[in-house]
């Protein structure tokens, strides 16, 4: 089964949600709906911002442990970008629907339940952020977000950018990167041994990956190395701009 | 707690009114259906339909495990249906709703109790190791007629999957990788589909077929018959509301065999595109092994 | 209007100073999807287009939506839920908190001859306080004049929904030349009569004689709508329905 190495993403898929997307990239599918401002629930309402809550619905089973964990992972991310402050009392409801995750050809996989907590994040978090500026959520920013693995070959170890089942299943690490519009680091998690200088490289190459700079196709080829990935900056922003030409077609 | 936005006194009349007069919102006769759209997905098993701007998405799996203890020869089947926030705020995870637990039962007595998938056929070693089908069922989007729209993404779901080869030998179970062997697909027995016909009028003189959410909002009455192509019932489903006239709802079930008539062809031609192109080396002719009924 | 450049902006862009009108009386008016950091950053909150305005000296994002956030001076359907002592409780938008109407606020009322709405009655209703603190408050008649001007309480017909970008296109002044959109003149261009109120909040009003009308009205805006159709396409929406009808 052949992955896509280039992200695809289509906005406005479902007709009755606020703002919706479908994303994919690396074998990941995901389609998000995103409602509000509407109104919270007494029971979750905050009197000076806006609830974030973010549900994810994994592709095969009922959801458990593992979606909670990622919610909260997302929850926390989201609400820093979307100017909750602008919307007291309120409720902003993101549901991550997972369509489908890569495939481990060489392994009889039982049902998995979204064991492979990391890699899917960046996906989530695209998604997610894809269908808030679909549904014109105001937000101080955007995010994007990668995932590099510290996979060893031989005597040393080397940065693999959305590492495939198989990276993941020798690498001796697993890090998960966000940044915002404004190069700040959004998100940071880990998993496995690694060192500070590891991290480091590993900061490094996500952030090459996250904020490349809008520089025109002659000059920024220069990134050379097997750990250059897709420039997520610029595939949102064109993304974006298909939209909202057909959305301005009557101007 | 679910906050459904109720339709305005004015929409409730006009739509009343105009389905009076025969006319829908959307200029669909009272017995057509909405374009019904349906896509597989890459992986064996996952099936996306769109019948008007209602989704749903239905993805088969299995996996290994132990039978039911009164059950030995027979496997585990179950298919999940849980309504999120993504279909309608009105929904909240973990609360179920009455339109999520009909559906729910609907989809059960339909699929599952009428047999049709063969769950005899999904044991392996009796009493200790039988497959576990298991389909969820996500709504992506609800703009009515959820029942007839998963139904069909279900059935789709199941013809489309392929489990792992197994095989015995000395009472010791194999069980092949995509990789190493080509999966097989599942025993299915005949094909099951719902038509809902929702009913209007004080008594419920008028009937349409695939009724959209403002339609059903404003419904008295409904009705789901669950049959498949050569006419055998498998459930009817008329759970209160204003009584409908008997010879009424035996034109509305003829009607019915027609439209699953329709609906059955669609499939079949689908899943026949869907195999032809996935298999565009040719070897599909060596390896189906389903019964042809 | 055509402005030099219209640049599409995502949230958190940076604006290029250039870009910004100036005047010399008048203070920048930023209108929907920016921000103001003081001192001096100008960022937008939503990806759009952005557009200004040198005559008025105010800058905006142009975008489509279908969620409505109450703003002063909105022209609205609102939907009454419930009546309380000396107040209407009308819903603005599925699954918001509810506006709030005075019994009084319409024209020539008193506590003895006021209108009666009934809970799921329409109003078309002019919004005066809107801030996210507090429940956004309607009027039903112009505080200045005491006449009612088109507000008040919306009988018969059907109420269709549309984005907020083709309310608001609708509601212009020239909604043909600066909106593109001419779907209505052309109906009624066919010999089709109608009424039609539009609420900013993505709800059009529709009322006539003949049901079928109402409906061939409804499924015209609806395309226009969801297959974004420029004027020439609207045409032939329109001659398409009604040779459908007839």
């Amino acid at each position: 089964m052949a992955i896509s190495t280039e992200p695809e993403a289509a906005l406005s898929v479902l007709p009755r949600a606020d703002g919706s997307a479908k994303y994919s990239h690396a074998g990941y599918t995901v389609t998000a709906s995103v409602n509000g401002p509407i109104e919270a629930q007494r029971r979750d309402e905050h009197a000076y911002e806006a609830v974030v809550d973010v549900i994810v619905r994994p592709a095969a089973g009922a959801g458990g442990t593992r979606e909670r964990h990622l919610e909260s992972i997302l929850q926390s991310s989201l609400s820093q970008i979307i100017l909750i402050k602008n919307f007291p009392r309120s409720l902003i409801q993101i549901v991550l629907q997972i369509e489908s995750t890569p495939e481990n050809d060489y392994v009889n996989t039982k049902l998995v339940q979204a064991s492979l907590n990391f890699p899917i994040i960046p996906a989530l978090l695209q998604t997610a952020v894809l269908a808030l500026l679909s549904a014109a959520v105001p937000m101080r920013a955007t995010a994007t977000a990668s995932v590099v693995a510290v996979v060893p070959e031989g005597q040393t170890k080397r940065m693999v950018v959305d590492p495939s089942p198989r990276d993941l299943d020798i690498a001796k690490s697993v890090h998960v990167l966000a940044f915002t519009s404004h190069d700040e680091l959004l998100l940071a998690e880990s998993e496995g041994d690694f060192t500070v200088k590891e991290w480091d490289d590993v900061y490094e190459t996500a952030q090459r990956i996250c904020c490349r700079p809008a520089t025109t196709a002659e000059t920024d080829m220069a990134i050379d190395d097997e750990a250059a990935g897709p420039d997520m900056r610029h595939f949102l922003r064109s993304t974006m701009e298909t939209k909202i030409a057909a959305d301005l077609h009557w101007k | 707690m679910p906050r459904e936005a109720e339709p305005s006194l004015n929409e409730k009349q006009f739509l009343l009114q105009a389905i009076q007069e025969n006319l829908r919102l959307d200029g669909r006769e009272p017995d057509q259906y909405r374009p019904l759209g349906l896509t597989f997905g890459d992986e064996h098993g996952v099936a996306d339909v769109t019948l008007g701007k209602t989704r749903v998405l239905a993805r088969a799996s299995a996996e290994v495990t132990v039978p039911y203890a009164d059950r030995p020869l027979d496997g585990v089947f179950t298919i999940a249906t849980e309504l999120s926030p993504m279909a309608s705020p009105a929904f909240e995870v973990n609360r179920p709703t009455e339109t999520e637990v009909l559906l729910s039962r609907l989809l059960e007595k339909t699929v599952r109790r009428s047999g049709a998938l063969d769950t005899e056929s999904l044991c392996l070693v009796a009493g200790q190791k039988c497959w576990s089908v298991r389909v969820d069922v996500h709504v992506l989007s609800h703009d009515g007629n959820l029942i007839d729209a998963s139904c069909f993404a279900v059935v789709a779901a199941l013809r489309h999957f392929r489990k792992p080869d197994t095989s015995i030998e000395g009472g010791v179970l194999t069980v092949y990788t995509p990789a190493e062997r080509e999966p097989v697909p599942l025993g299915w027995l005949h094909s099951p589909f719902c038509v809902t016909w929702s009913y209007f009028g004080d008594e419920g003189e008028t009937a349409l077929l695939d009724a959209t959410r403002a339609e059903e909002q404003v419904r008295v009455g409904s009705c789901t018959i669950s049959l498949n192509r050569h006419g055998e019932i498998c459930q009817i489903a008329k759970l209160g509301g204003t009584p409908v006239d008997a010879l009424m709802l035996l034109q509305c079930t003829s009607i019915a065999l027609a439209k699953v008539k329709e609906i059955s062809s669609l499939l079949d031609r689908k899943l026949d595109e869907d195999t032809k192109q996935r298999n565009k080396g040719g070897r599909a002719a060596e390896l189906t092994a389903e019964n042809d009924r | 209007m055509a402005a030099t450049e219209q640049p599409i902006v995502l949230p958190g862009d940076a604006i290029d100073p250039s870009l910004i009108p100036t005047h010399k009386k008048q203070p920048l008016r930023l209108g929907p999807g920016l921000r103001h950091i003081p001192p001096s950053y100008i960022v937008p909150t939503v990806a759009g287009q952005l557009v200004t305005d040198q005559k008025k000296n105010s800058m905006w994002i142009e975008y489509n939506s279908t969620r409505y956030i109450p703003s002063a001076n909105d022209l609205v359907i609102g939907q009454v839920q419930r009546s309380a002592t000396d107040l209407y409780y009308v819903n603005l938008s599925p699954y918001t908190s509810n506006a709030m109407l005075p019994h009084l606020a319409f024209e020539g009322a008193t506590k003895k001859t006021r209108p009666q709405l009934a809970a799921g009655a329409l109003v078309y209703a002019r919004v005066t306080l809107a801030n996210r603190h507090m429940d956004a408050e309607l009027e039903c008649v112009s505080a200045t004049t005491g006449k009612a001007e088109g507000l008040g309480p919306l009988v018969g017909g059907m109420a269709f929904d549309v984005s907020l970008g083709l309310a608001r296109r609708l509601l212009m002044a020239r909604s043909r030349e600066a909106g593109g959109v001419e779907v209505l003149e052309l109906l009624g261009a066919e010999g089709l009569a109608f009424e039609t109120a539009v609420g900013r909040n993505g709800r059009v009003w529709v009322s006539s004689d003949s049901a079928k009308t109402i409906v061939l009205v409804g499924r015209a805006l609806r395309e226009t709508d969801e297959g974004d159709l420029g004027v020439e396409k609207q045409r032939k929406l329109v001659k398409k329905l009604i040779r459908g009808m007839r």
